[in-house]
């Protein structure tokens, strides 16, 4: 019985020890570059989240968006095949660090604490959060300092940059946390919560669509975040690669044009709705 | 019948609330297209994204249960019959998954265990180099090479989670078998391992046909979980759905609907195959 029962833990370390060995070559592997992995399977993966007007379906079940657009043109200037990994926005880091996708091209904000994780490229966007209220119940605000009471309960995103921005310009309110914008949304509609932060040009269009119960309190924007690709760290081929590519889409007008048609016009909206 | 009028009266209040107290704008018109659209160029009908999520929910529902059951049966019969090490093994695998969340064993499994053992195997970039027809087979009963990865990760979560309570079931039913049955087949002539496999595990199975049934019933339920980790299926394509286009009500209400209609129809086959079964003894 003694016997057998030190067998079987011999069995389990052994099991252990090759996980963690298993752990290990995992790290090798991932020593090559992505742009090498990519230009030889001919496929780039790309990692992305639904953001209105970021990244969503049209009503064919097609995906369109900004990000989409800068994602399709990088996969045609590398001469490769593009596949969307539509991925949950809370695990996206790990799904990124695990290699599941090869790059993040999903609006996602160069914060410090996100780049102790992940390598950004260099900005090839800027957003800014917005807000949109509920006109009873935050009737007559009109400035930050309006909305950082204690009664205040405002509902974001999980784990987006609107979730630390909310929570640096108004500490003195209440959040309630959501796993999508829909869902934070819904609960402004029902008049749960005061308001919505979320990076614009979202809520403004939120408000249009609902006039008569929601309104945007602030006329400006209340932050200016750059926006990057995420990859995994210690890949500078890849870096290189996209800061190069970002560069050249800024100098082209690109970049500019499309974020005009996406954030300025309303012309794609007949493709959603 | 009164139950009827009262379920109607109760579901009517719900929408006369809904529109009027929170003013909630109905766009049912819009769902019909989220299952399938005309292909404006073509004119094929198309399938979109509802019903290629419904689709995905069977497919997983499918593959988990055919690997759990088999997983479940291998360990429900090394729990009741095995030597001391294969019942100490069964009783682990059936205690560790049985005390964890199966939200977090489908996220550690994907994060981690997948990432070193599944991945490895590069089923993605094998399935791409397989001809055409190849693909379109897989592409039916499993996923297209971009998901296939994902695809066959949550399928196995699912059926290690699964499996642990077959594995009870199945074990329960073998240990009910009564000691006279064996004795009875040795006193024949048969040898141990032909006693059990013609005489005990038949009616074991037999007898847990129904709790078994039940369980993959539950399979279909459990499979939501893995759209936290994006397997596109119903609940996921339906959370995408609602960031995209706003029409939280319409579509949490219509996916609701679709695994209810897909779970009472199993269930309701399950009952009349059990009044059959039991008329037959």
């Amino acid at each position: 019985m003694k016997k057998r029962v030190y067998m079987l833990t011999i069995a389990m370390l052994l099991l252990l020890s090759s996980l963690a060995a298993a752990g290990e070559t995992g790290a090798k592997l991932s020593r090559e570059s992505i742009i090498e992995k990519i230009q030889k399977e001919g496929i780039i993966r790309v990692g992305m989240a639904t953001f209105v007007p970021w990244a969503m379906k049209d009503k064919q079940g097609q995906l369109i968006g900004f990000e989409i657009d800068v994602a399709r043109k990088l996969a045609q200037d590398m001469g490769v095949k593009i596949e969307f990994i539509p991925t949950a926005w809370s695990g996206i880091i790990p799904a990124l660090l695990t290699g599941k996708f090869d790059v993040i091209i999903g609006g996602m904000g160069i914060t410090p604490e996100r780049n102790l994780k992940v390598n950004f490229t260099m900005p090839y966007d800027y957003s800014g959060m917005s807000m949109v209220a509920h006109q009873k119940k935050a009737a007559g605000f009109s400035s930050i300092g309006d909305f950082n009471k204690p009664a205040v309960i405002i509902a974001v995103r999980m784990g987006t940059t609107a979730e630390q921005a909310a929570k640096k310009f108004m500490p003195l309110a209440q959040f309630k946390l959501f796993e999508n914008e829909s869902q934070a949304l819904q609960e402004l509609n029902l008049g749960r919560v005061h308001a919505v932060v979320s990076s614009a040009p979202m809520p403004a269009f939120h408000a249009l669509k609902y006039p008569d119960k929601l309104f945007v309190p602030l006329k400006e924007n209340f932050t200016r975040e750059p926006i990057g690709f995420a990859i995994q760290k210690g890949d500078f081929d890849a870096l290189n690669y996209f800061n190069n590519w970002i560069l050249n889409m800024h100098s082209q007008g690109f970049l500019k044009e499309r974020k005009a048609y996406w954030f300025e016009s309303k012309e794609w909206e007949p493709l959603v709705n | 019948m009164a139950v009827v009028l009262l379920l109607v009266a109760g579901i009517s209040f719900f929408f006369f609330r809904m529109g009027s107290i929170l003013a909630y704008q109905w766009e049912w018109n819009r769902i019909p297209g989220y299952f399938m659209f005309k292909d404006s160029v073509t004119g094929d009908l198309r399938v979109n994204m509802l019903l290629s999520g419904f689709l995905t929910t069977i497919r997983l529902s499918v593959w988990a249960t055919v690997l759990g059951f088999l997983l479940g049966t291998l360990s429900g019969i090394l729990g009741a019959k095995g030597s001391f090490v294969q019942r100490f093994a069964s009783r682990l695998y059936v205690e560790t998954i049985r005390n964890i969340p199966s939200l977090v064993l489908v996220i550690l499994f994907y994060y981690f265990v997948s990432s070193q053992f599944l991945d490895a195997l590069r089923l993605d970039t094998w399935l791409r180099g397989q001809s055409d027809g190849f693909q379109q087979v897989t592409l039916f009963l499993m996923e297209g090479p971009d998901r296939i990865n994902a695809f066959v990760s949550a399928a196995v979560a699912l059926a290690i989670y699964e499996g642990a309570y077959i594995s009870e079931i199945v074990r329960g039913g073998i240990n009910a078998i009564p000691a006279g049955q064996w004795e009875a087949a040795w006193s024949v002539g048969l040898s141990r391992p032909r006693t059990f496999l013609r005489v005990i595990l038949p009616q074991a199975f037999r007898r847990v046909a129904f709790p078994l049934a039940g369980q993959f019933i539950s399979t279909i339920k459990d499979s939501a979980i893995v759209s936290v980790i994006s397997i596109q299926e119903l609940t996921f394509q339906g959370m995408e759905l609602m960031a995209a286009t706003f029409l939280t009500f319409e579509i949490w209400i219509t996916i609701t609907l679709l695994y209810f209609i897909l779970t009472f129809s199993l269930s309701r086959t399950m009952a009349l195959f059990e009044k059959r079964f039991s008329r037959q003894q």
